[in-house]
């Protein structure tokens, strides 16, 4: 059996140091300095998968990151340099954006067959295999068994050259239900090992015991913890039970609602377009149960205050908007925060830039339309305005007459920002439509597939994992694999070789 | 418990836990080494629970720092592998262990078998682990050890070479433990702490 397997190197991660050393508005102001000699191009983050979309780097997120042509932006690496050579050679700089767009396939094409980084790979190879064209040290390495290894490690304690059902069902019954199997259990299990469909339905069918369990779906659980960084739980402001000094939210709703799209047959996109709520009726087993919108009635800071028809699953809960807009007219942050945790794009990194035309506008004077500034913003400012009508702290609601209430703090303009906004290219009359252009995204299932993945494989899809990689987020989204349904999607992540091989 | 010969042991003990339970893996393994290992730790939250089941010991009387806080939920909760969204905002266990997180493992296995072996003394006939030699300590009475210890902690049997091993380690402590009652409930002891110590009962 042979599986390509490359070095890993640590691109995202050392990008993170660079932004967190360097400052963001350092950087920004980089990107937009017109008078230098090179000039990032944000853009080029998703044209870049659109011209390679069989790209390691594209198989989890329709982005790639700006140090594959960049060492600190705006300044080039190897490759950067190579395909900066070939970029509408003659033409003035600054390139516009349409401009540089409509050039960059040639250029990229051109270097194909080059090697910028000298390690004997060509550029379009590396590109391909999910290894750095700009670093020497980083290339494919193909690892293989041999036949006879395969045959010794299919008889032996574990199974280093293939799939081990024995291993990943061992890995499902401490992921899942979070406990190590019994000897007991564990000889059950091998006695099914003759027969491949047996064992299938073994670790199908501990599975789905699993997802049922109190350590899978309860308070604290798996799916739980999970959510802690989409929610962003604060005890010292949650209202309802176990409320603290100063209840303003109760996020047991957002955990509940968590729980709730991502178990069941369930669409999860409801995480984005849902409009009910659940509470939790019992934590052991885990029951939950609709509640009806006359419930919430006189729960005052426990309850949601959003209208049904103006709710979009996660992001209009009275939480999210309490701890992310809080009491700013056009919050910037609520929509960035959407983007990141449930779209994986991260503006901070210049993921999912989609400039619009004539953005922004600067409503609320913030000074965002600075040249510096408005690379981000003319991505982040109109994928806010839809978040513009949904209360912060205190009312929680959605308010058509919002901005109103901001005049006298960030001028009269405040009150022209509109409810519609845009995001990935595409415009939105609201916040109802934003979440469904959202939900339909191929980010959106490549979030929810790179959640799961890591936490079950236990590492970020590597490029060795491309392909299995790309079969979940692909089949989340195909009508006639998953549906939609992540726990069928969990079900064939676990007979993956990433999840099953030792 | 004599703490100093114990403390003289267990340093036998921390060296011969990284010899132990790979010793069998390289007697069993006829496969090749993975070329792309993916571990994963066991965290404090399982790794209690297992023993807890396996000790017969209930969960929240396991292991306690200070006889207070329980060592996965209060004392070594982010270091072993948890999280605490609430007010530390860790949102997701951290991808790498601390420097404090393998002292924080050993503490740990030592305490929860400090305390099923102190169990054993005190009720022999619930016992589990330290089961007295009638006479002297022979290698019978270690290979039950082996065998026990093997079985309750790691969930299968011991090989050949671990039970040669494992006789090898327990010799070499009854040097500095004697060979009295309590210097045997010393060399359970310490046994226990290096398979629950050992590279196969943190990860997965």
């Amino acid at each position: 059996m042979t599986s390509g397997r490359v070095r890993r190197f640590s691109g995202l991660r050392a990008w993170a140091a660079v932004i967190t050393a360097v400052g963001l508005s350092a950087l920004a102001a980089g990107l937009a300095s017109p008078g230098g000699e090179a000039v990032a191009k944000p853009p080029a983050s998703m044209e870049f998968c659109k011209i390679y979309p069989t790209a390691h780097a594209c198989a989890a997120s329709p982005v790639v990151n700006c140090t594959t042509c960049h060492t600190v932006p705006p300044a080039r690496n190897l490759f950067g340099a190579q395909v900066a050579e070939h970029l509408a050679p003659g033409a003035p700089r600054p390139l516009s954006d349409a401009d540089y767009i409509a050039a960059l396939p040639a250029a990229l094409k051109a270097v194909e067959a080059l090697d910028a980084d000298g390690d004997g790979i060509s550029n379009l190879d590396e590109i391909l295999k999910g290894s750095a064209p700009e670093n020497g040290d980083s290339r494919p390495t193909a690892v293989s068994c041999t036949p006879g290894q395969t045959r010794s490690a299919a008889a032996g304690r574990w199974n280093t050259c293939g799939y081990d059902p024995v291993h990943a069902w061992r890995k499902v019954v401490l992921d899942v239900c979070g406990r190590s199997p019994t000897r007991a259990e564990t000889d059950a299990f091998r006695r099914r090992l003759p027969n491949e469909s047996s064992w299938r339905e073994g670790i199908s069918g501990q599975l789905d015991t699993c997802m049922r369990s109190p350590y899978w779906l309860g308070v604290n659980g798996v799916l739980w913890n999970l959510a802690n960084a989409k929610i962003s739980p604060v005890d010292s402001i949650k209202a309802g039970p176990r409320a603290g000094s100063i209840p303003l939210a109760d996020y047991e709703w957002d955990y509940n609602l968590f729980a709730w799209m991502n178990t069941g047959d369930r669409d999860v996109r409801g995480l984005l377009t849902g409009q009910d709520f659940v509470k939790r009726v019992s934590d052991d087993p885990p029951t939950f149960a609709l509640v009806a919108d006359a419930d919430f009635k006189g729960m005052r800071q426990a309850g949601q205050n959003v209208p049904r028809e103006k709710r979009a699953g996660m992001i209009t809960t009275r939480w999210f908007s309490t701890v992310n807009t809080m009491f700013t007219p056009i919050p910037r942050t609520t929509a960035a925060v959407a983007y990141r945790q449930y779209l994986g794009l991260d503006l901070a990194r210049m993921q999912g830039l989609h400039p619009a035309v004539a953005e922004p506008v600067d409503y609320d004077a913030k000074g965002v339309a600075a040249p510096a500034c408005a690379v981000c913003h003319s991505t982040l400012d109109p994928l806010t305005y839809p978040f513009t009508r949904y209360d912060g702290i205190i009312r929680n609601n959605y308010n058509p007459n919002r901005l109103k209430n901001f005049v006298r703090t960030d001028g009269p303009r405040v009150v022209d920002a509109p409810e519609a906004g845009m995001i990935f290219g595409q415009k939105v009359e609201n916040l109802t439509e934003w979440s469904q252009v959202a939900a339909n995204s191929d980010a959106f299932a490549q979030k929810v597939a790179w959640d799961y993945w890591k936490m079950m494989v236990g590492r970020e899809p590597s490029p060795a994992d491309q392909a299995e990689f790309a079969l979940m987020w692909k089949g989340l989204k195909a009508p006639d694999k998953f549906n939609y349904r992540v726990e069928r999607m969990l079900h064939a992540l676990v007979l993956t070789e990433a999840y099953g091989r030792p | 418990m004599r703490m100093p010969g114990l403390f003289a042991a267990l340093t036998l003990t921390l060296a011969a836990t990284a010899t132990l339970a790979p010793a069998v893996a390289r007697a069993q393994e006829a496969a090749p080494v993975s070329t792309d290992p993916r571990i994963k730790f066991k965290d404090g939250d399982r790794y209690l629970r297992d023993l807890s089941e396996t000790f017969e010991i209930p969960r929240d009387e396991i292991c306690r720092e200070l006889s207070r806080y329980d060592c996965s939920n209060k004392a070594f909760r982010i270091v072993l592998g948890g999280v605490d969204p609430y007010d530390a905002r860790v949102m997701q266990p951290l991808d790498q262990a601390t420097l404090a997180s393998p002292i924080a493992f050993d503490r740990v296995a030592l305490q929860v078998c400090a305390n099923r072996v102190a169990k054993d003394r005190a009720d022999p006939a619930k016992a589990l682990l330290f089961k007295p030699a009638s006479g002297r300590p022979d290698r019978a009475w270690r290979d039950a050890l082996t065998d026990r210890l093997y079985d309750r902690i790691l969930r299968r049997d011991a090989s050949v070479a671990e039970r040669d091993r494992m006789a090898a380690f327990l010799e070499g402590v009854e040097g500095r433990t004697g060979r009295s009652a309590r210097g045997q409930s010393e060399q359970t002891l310490l046994a226990c702490f290096a398979l629950a110590s050992s590279a196969e009962a943190a990860f997965y």
